[in-house]
C-alpha cells in the first residue's frame, strides 16, 4: 500500500493547503458540469451520475459519458438495482431509466417533490411527502403506504422481503407476507433520514437529524445509539466481512462492527481515513477488499483499509467543494466522484499490480 | 462551505387575510430581475405556475436534545437543502407560514441545522398585519402576539381603512410588544421589496445599528400571557463570568418564555464589544470588534417575551456588574 504512492499519502503536517492533486486524479478525466452532483449509482455496465439540472450522465470505462435529460429540475434521489435506475426529482416525477436511455415515468406527484427512492429485485419504491408508492413485478398498480410524517429515507433488505421507511419518530418496516404487506414500527424520538438494513437482515440503522446514527436489532427491537459525531451523518455504507457500518459525519470514517450477538453494543467503532479537521460527507465501500472511500467537505477523497494501523491513500485532492456522491464501475476498475460544485472525477483505480498496490 | 455565499431567507408571517398572498404574488410576478424561491404551505386556488414555488407541510420537529422549546421545521430543512442543489443561484428565498404558526421553529431551524446554516441565512422575519384587525387579534391569539414579537419588520397593511389615531394606537401596541421592530405602513402591501427582503436583520452587525424604540412600560391591566419587552442599560462594565453564569441559567430555565433577546455588552478587561442575539434558548454571540472612538461604552440588553416580570431580570443584570 505504501510503495509507489508515498507522494499522495496524506500529509498530516499540511494545515491549510489540504491534499494536493493525486496520481489517480492525473490519470483520470475531470469534468466541470455546472450543476451540483446530487447522486451516483452503479447501474448495468455504467455509473450513473445525477445532477441539479435534471440531467444524468452515464460513465463507462474507455467511453465518453452519455447524457440523458430526465427531470425538469433537481434530481433529489437515485437508487439502482442491476440495470434499473430509479430517480426522483423536484419536478414531482419518479422515473425508471436504463443505462441505454429508455425512460419510463412511474409516478407524477405534480407540485410535490419525490424525496426518496429505493430499488431491489422486482421492487421499486418512491416517497413523496408522507406517501410511499411501491411497485412490484407481480402487480400492475403500485401500493400506497401513508406515514405519520414526511419520509426521510427508504431501503429494501437484501432479500427484497422488507421495506424500511424512515420518518419522524422512528422507522416503519413493511414486510411482505403471502397476501399483503404488514407494518411494524421501530420507535425512537427524533427525525430519521437515510435508512438501511444490515446485509444479514438482522439490524436496521437510520441517520438522524441530530448528529447520530440509530440502530435496532430487529429480533427484539433493542436500541443501539451511535452518537458523538461532530456533524450530521449524511452517508453510510456496509463494508467488509464483519460487516462494518461505515459512516460520514466525523473527521474520519467511523466504522461500527455488526458482528456477534450484539453488534456494536458497548463497543468502540473503528476509525479510519483520518483527514485532519475535514468532515467526511460521503462514504463508499470497496467490497471484497475490506476498504472504504471517504469523501470530505473540502473535496478530498481518501481510500482506507478497515485497519487503523494502515495509512490511507489520497484519491482526490482538496478541490474546495464538498463530495456529494461516489460510485464504482461494475468491475470496480473506475471510480466516479462528484461534488457540490458540479465537478466529476472519473478515474481508473488501476488494474493488476497497480490495483494491488493501491488497495 | 464558507466559500459559498449564503442565500438569504425571509420568513413571512401574518394572520389570514392580512395580505400575505398579495405580497407573495408581487414577489413572484414583479419585474425585479431577481430569482426568488417561495416556500408556501398551500398552493393558492389560482395555482401559480412557477417552478420556484415549493409546497411545504409545516412539520415541526422536536430536537432529540432534551430541550423542549428547541423545535425546528423539518420540511424546511428538506426543502432548503433541495433548493441548494439547483443549477441556478437563487437571490433569496421566502418562507410563508400559516396564520396560526409560531415563528420560533422556523427561526430555530437556522440555528440548529448545520447544513441549513452553512448554505442559507435567516434574513428577517416579516409580519404582515391587518391595521383594522390587529388589535383584536392580539387579544385573542397567542400566535398574533408571537408574530409581532418575532418581527424584524411589521408591514402594517390596510392603513387606508383606519384613521390616523387608530394607526397610532396600533403602532403603539406593536412597539410595546417589540421595540426593535420596524413598522412600514402600506395600503395594499405596496412597499418597495427592498424594504422587505435582504435586510440582514439577524446578523450581529445589525444589532449594533438598530436602536430600540422603547415606550414607557406601564404594567396596567396586563395579564400574564401578554408578550412584553424590557430593556436594561449599565454604564458600569459587566463581569464575564458572572454574566455567563446568570445568562446561561436564565435561558435554561426561562428560554421558553423569552421569545427574542439582543444585547451589546461591555465586559471588564475586554476591549471588544460582545454582541448576542437569541431566539428562545438558542443564541448567536460573538465579539464584534472594538468600541468606536469616543463612543459611550455601556451594556444594553433587551428581552421580548412572556412572564418577564417573574424572572428577576433587573436584579440578575445588575448582579453581573463587575465589582
Amino acid at each position: 500500500m505504501q510503495s509507489g504512492v508515498t507522494s499522495t499519502t496524506v500529509d498530516r503536517t499540511a494545515k491549510r493547503i489540504g491534499i494536493s492533486e493525486t496520481e489517480v486524479e492525473r490519470r483520470g478525466l475531470k469534468y466541470e458540469l455546472g450543476a451540483p452532483v446530487t447522486g451516483a449509482a452503479t447501474v448495468g455496465d455504467a455509473v450513473a451520475v445525477g445532477f441539479g439540472d435534471g440531467s444524468i450522465r452515464f460513465f463507462r470505462p474507455g467511453q465518453k459519458p452519455s447524457v440523458q435529460q430526465s427531470h425538469l429540475g433537481v434530481i433529489l434521489c437515485m437508487a439502482a438495482y442491476q440495470d434499473v435506475l430509479v430517480t426522483g426529482g423536484d419536478d414531482g416525477r419518479c422515473l425508471k431509466i436504463t443505462p441505454n436511455g429508455i425512460m419510463q415515468e412511474l409516478a407524477d406527484f405534480d407540485t410535490k417533490w419525490v424525496d426518496c427512492v429505493a430499488a431491489t429485485q422486482g421492487l421499486v419504491a418512491c416517497s413523496s411527502g408522507k406517501n410511499v408508492q411501491l411497485w412490484s413485478a407481480r402487480q400492475s398498480k403500485p401500493i400506497n403506504f401513508v406515514h405519520s410524517s414526511t419520509v426521510g429515507g427508504l431501503s429494501f433488505d437484501v432479500r427484497g422481503q422488507r421495506l424500511a421507511v424512515a420518518h419522524y419518530g422512528g422507522v416503519t418496516v413493511w414486510e411482505r407476507t403471502k397476501r399483503k404487506w404488514k407494518s411494524s414500527t421501530f420507535a425512537w424520538k427524533g427525525f430519521h433520514g437515510a435508512v438501511t438494513f444490515s446485509p444479514d437482515g438482522k439490524y436496521l440503522v437510520s441517520a438522524m437529524q441530530e448528529n447520530a446514527v440509530h440502530g435496532w436489532r430487529i429480533r427484539d427491537k433493542a436500541n443501539l445509539a451511535m452518537s458523538g459525531y461532530p456533524a450530521k451523518v449524511k452517508s453510510f455504507a456496509w463494508a467488509g466481512d464483519t460487516p462494518f457500518l461505515v459512516t460520514s459525519g466525523a473527521d474520519e470514517a467511523i466504522c461500527w462492527p455488526f458482528d456477534g450477538k450484539n453488534g456494536p453494543m458497548e463497543r468502540s467503532p473503528l476509525c479510519v481515513a483520518h483527514n485532519r479537521k475535514q468532515i467526511a460527507t460521503c462514504v463508499l465501500a470497496l467490497q471484497n477488499e475490506d476498504a472504504v472511500f471517504a469523501g470530505f467537505r473540502d473535496g478530498s477523497v481518501l481510500l482506507a483499509k478497515l485497519d487503523e494501523t494502515v495509512d490511507p491513500i489520497a484519491i482526490r485532492g482538496s478541490s474546495g467543494a464538498e463530495i456529494t456522491a461516489m460510485a464504482l464501475s461494475p468491475s470496480k476498475s473506475h471510480l466516479a466522484i462528484g461534488d457540490a460544485k458540479g465537478n466529476v472525477l472519473w478515474a481508473p483505480l488501476g488494474t493488476g499490480a497497480a490495483y494491488e498496490r493501491n488497495v | 462551505m464558507n466559500q459559498t455565499q449564503q442565500v438569504p431567507v425571509t420568513v413571512l408571517t401574518g394572520f389570514l387575510g392580512a395580505g400575505k398572498t398579495t405580497l407573495l404574488n408581487r414577489i413572484l410576478t414583479e419585474q425585479h430581475g431577481r430569482r426568488y424561491a417561495v416556500i408556501v404551505n398551500e398552493f393558492g386556488e389560482e395555482g401559480i405556475d412557477n417552478d420556484l414555488v415549493v409546497d411545504a407541510d409545516e412539520e415541526v420537529f422536536e430536537m432529540n436534545n432534551g430541550c423542549i422549546c428547541c423545535t425546528v421545521r423539518g420540511d424546511l430543512i428538506r426543502i432548503l437543502s433541495g433548493l441548494m442543489k439547483r443549477a441556478d443561484q437563487l437571490d433569496a428565498i421566502i418562507v410563508e407560514t400559516t396564520g396560526l404558526a409560531d415563528p420560533a421553529p422556523v427561526a430555530q431551524t437556522f440555528f440548529v441545522d448545520q447544513d441549513v446554516a452553512d448554505r442559507t441565512k435567516l434574513d428577517a422575519i416579516v409580519t404582515v398585519a391587518d391595521a383594522v384587525h390587529l388589535n383584536s387579534q392580539l387579544g385573542e391569539h397567542h400566535e398574533a402576539e408571537e408574530q409581532v414579537a418575532f418581527a424584524d419588520v411589521v408591514l402594517l397593511n390596510k392603513t387606508d381603512l383606519v384613521d390616523e389615531t387608530g394607526l397610532d394606537g396600533v403602532e403603539k401596541r406593536i412597539k410595546k410588544i417589540n421595540p426593535y421592530t420596524k413598522i412600514i405602513r402600506t395600503a395594499h402591501c405596496d412597499a418597495p421589496l427592498e424594504n422587505i427582503l435582504s435586510l440582514d436583520a439577524f446578523s450581529l452587525e445589525r444589532v449594533l445599528e438598530v436602536e430600540p424604540d422603547f415606550l414607557d412600560s406601564d404594567h396596567d391591566h396586563e395579564h400574564d400571557d401578554d408578550v412584553t419587552s424590557v430593556s436594561f442599560v449599565s454604564e458600569a462594565p459587566l463581569d464575564l463570568e458572572k454574566f455567563e453564569a446568570w445568562f446561561g441559567k436564565l435561558l435554561q430555565t426561562h428560554g421558553q418564555d423569552i421569545l427574542r433577546s439582543k444585547g451589546i455588552i461591555e465586559f471588564l478587561g475586554i476591549d471588544e464589544r460582545y454582541v448576542f442575539q437569541g431566539v428562545h434558548m438558542l443564541m448567536d454571540a460573538s465579539p464584534m470588534g472594538a468600541w468606536p472612538e469616543g463612543a459611550n461604552r455601556n451594556s444594553r440588553m433587551v428581552f421580548i417575551g412572556r412572564n418577564l416580570e417573574s424572572m428577576n431580570l433587573k436584579e440578575g443584570f445588575e448582579g453581573c456588574k463587575a465589582a
